[in-house]
């Protein structure tokens, strides 16, 4: 259901970009949420229309959201897989304790830490010349590759502790009995266990790289590189090169207390995609949960309510005061 | 003992994966390997003499180490005061949602998921203005929005943006924890021998959640130091963090975030060393 919803809210803001090609203003018919939402945005200080920048951009933030965190748990799962499988109990809880150091290193500080120099554009002294090290498709790699790798580690045991999990059931205990390969047991036992629970890890993880783009954008390092304008004389504020999200916060930021619905527009775009990815999650985990027990379950939970309240309403008495009871010492 | 040597263990690595990636932006400017392996040579022969080190004041070089205390001290008062604070209210609000009804419950949880999907910057926005709207509305102040300098201590205002998004993660996990906790066998026995279920719910439930808590909480303090950067910023605090970005130099980073580290390291191995012995005890019994 909820899985539906964002599918949907997807959908319609990829035509909504379509539609803003076209020059066709008509953007009434295709929103799918509040108009009255959508575009009391108004205009920046430059005069370009947020809404328009909002929607221009969505494709750039939520694709390489998207590709962040597919790449995330990809590579997550193959660093798992040999930790699961391949290493020996002990070793791995080592290794386990090993790699929870990363727990104690922030991950938005040294992000900006490590973006900076790859994504601000850079002065070269003789002659005023502005330049970037890196190409653009190339910033956007080093981009990528870092929120990546940043990750792996704490990612990469969580999931090897998903597969040990669903190793110790007893039914890959009978599927050895039976003759299984360590690979058969893995495709045919693991994966099916496994592969719902990534695609739960995949949506939280969407939703920390929505999180650690709009720090990224409060700090003004955009994504695909900022354009810094170094004109000693009248400086144009930081712009971002594609209009995706996390530029639009960080330039339009400081506006909060001239006009807060700039501001805060594009970042209530981040929040309903979060709001969107967390509800993928949910759904999806109450399908997991209930899918075997279609109709079955609603019973259920009915004869537990049953029981609840009648063990809530019923008073104390004594089961020697109760006719059926028959008292083995008075005989 | 053995505890101890793999906390050492851990502690130092958590030390070496810092000076590995704070040597990290050498390696990208220059797209040379030796570059990257001088530069972590470096910051970490300077990490050896701590108090040797110095850093740029308004242009005038200063020590590292005398300047450092007081903001620590401040974003650690900050930083905790609102981990402490964020767990107490859920805490006790958990207790209290789950003596509800369950339909109640289930829109409660609702709204939490709402909640969670905040983005932090939006709850730090809202936090500024609403206090600008109260003191346009009623004249009153609430407390400051923002620190003028270095002298100024803001307390309420900071405490309360970084406790509000953590304290509603808090409040989720506990009641999922919990109601999960609820429907074991030995929640049944002791309401079935009388027991209040507030009393079991205290002494008995929340026992056996705190471990799974505490492991959550992690992953709450990660997300809380990052927030501390942006909160520091967003209100021109001066604690640690400020001086981080204000010299972006590794061995900065290096140096602060070790000093960040160190007080939740302890307080972590504390905890987890206490969970051992507790849960060890029961075992022998």
């Amino acid at each position: 259901m909820a899985s539906l919803i964002f599918a949907f809210f997807f959908d319609s803001t990829i035509r909504q970009v379509q539609i803003l090609y076209d020059d066709d203003m008509n953007m009434i018919g295709a929103a799918p949420f509040n108009p009255s939402l959508m575009f009391p945005m108004g205009t920046d200080a430059l005069g370009y229309d947020t809404t328009m920048k909002v929607l221009q951009g969505a494709k750039f933030t939520l694709i390489s959201v998207i590709a962040i965190g597919l790449l995330r748990v990809c590579t997550a799962f193959l660093f798992a897989i040999p930790l699961a499988m391949y290493t020996p109990d002990r070793l791995r809880k080592n290794l386990e304790q090993l790699l929870s150091s990363f727990y104690f290193v922030p991950l938005t500080i040294v992000a900006v830490f490590i973006l900076t120099p790859v994504l601000w554009e850079q002065l070269r002294m003789p002659g005023w010349e502005e330049y970037f090290l890196y190409s653009y498709k190339a910033r956007i790699g080093i981009e990528i590759l870092v929120l990546t790798l940043l990750v792996v580690p704490l990612l990469g045991s969580l999931i090897a502790n998903l597969i040990v999990s669903s190793l110790k059931e007893d039914f890959i205990e009978g599927a050895k009995v039976l003759g299984a390969s360590k690979w058969r047991v893995f495709s045919k036992h693991i994966m099916p266990h496994v592969l719902p629970k990534l695609v739960i890890v995949f949506c939280q993880q969407c939703v920390q790289v929505l999180v650690i783009f709009i720090h990224l954008g409060y700090f003004k390092l955009f994504f695909g590189g900022t354009d810094v304008d170094y004109n000693p004389y009248e400086a144009d504020p930081p712009l971002s090169t594609t209009n995706e999200w996390s530029g639009l916060i960080g330039d339009y930021y400081n506006l909060l207390h001239a006009n807060p619905a700039i501001a805060l527009g594009p970042i209530f775009m981040f929040g309903i995609c979060i709001y969107a990815f967390q509800l993928m999650a949910e759904g999806f985990q109450h399908h997991l949960d209930t899918r075997n027990v279609m109709g079955m379950k609603r019973s259920k939970i009915k004869q537990d309510d049953f029981a609840e309240r009648a063990r809530i309403n019923m008073k104390f008495e004594f089961l020697s005061k109760r006719g059926d009871y028959i008292d083995k010492n008075f005989y | 003992m053995k505890i101890a040597k793999k906390l050492l263990l851990q502690l130092l690595l958590t030390f070496l994966s810092i000076i590995l990636i704070s040597g990290l932006p050498e390696l990208i400017m220059n797209k040379n390997a030796s570059a990257y392996f001088e530069k972590v040579k470096a910051v970490f022969i300077e990490m050896l003499s701590l108090h040797e080190m110095t850093y740029l004041n308004q242009g005038i070089k200063r020590p590292f180490l005398e300047d450092i205390w007081e903001p620590y001290f401040y974003s650690l008062t900050i930083l905790f005061g609102a981990l402490f604070i964020a767990f107490c209210f859920a805490q006790v609000l958990t207790w209290g949602t789950l003596m509800l009804p369950n339909f109640l419950r289930k829109i409660i949880k609702n709204i939490l998921t709402f909640l969670e999907s905040l983005p932090d910057l939006l709850v730090f926005a809202l936090v500024q203005m609403g206090i600008v709207l109260i003191y346009k509305k009623t004249g009153v102040l609430g407390s400051n929005v923002a620190s003028l300098g270095a002298e100024d201590r803001i307390y309420i205002v900071p405490i309360t943006c970084l406790m509000l998004l953590p304290f509603v993660y808090f409040y989720k996990m506990m009641i999922l924890m919990t109601e999960e906790e609820m429907g074991k066998q030995y929640v049944e026995t002791s309401l079935a021998k009388g027991m209040k279920r507030l009393y079991v719910l205290i002494f008995h439930v929340t026992r056996n959640t705190s471990e799974g808590i505490f492991h959550f909480s992690k992953s709450v303090l990660w997300f809380m130091i990052s927030n501390l950067l942006l909160v520091e910023i967003i209100f021109n605090i001066h604690g640690i963090t400020h001086y981080m970005y204000h010299d972006f130099r590794p061995e900065m980073l290096a140096a602060c975030l070790i000093f960040l580290v160190i007080p939740f390291f302890l307080i972590f191995a504390f905890f987890e060393w206490t969970i051992i012995r507790y849960s060890k005890r029961s075992e022998a019994l």
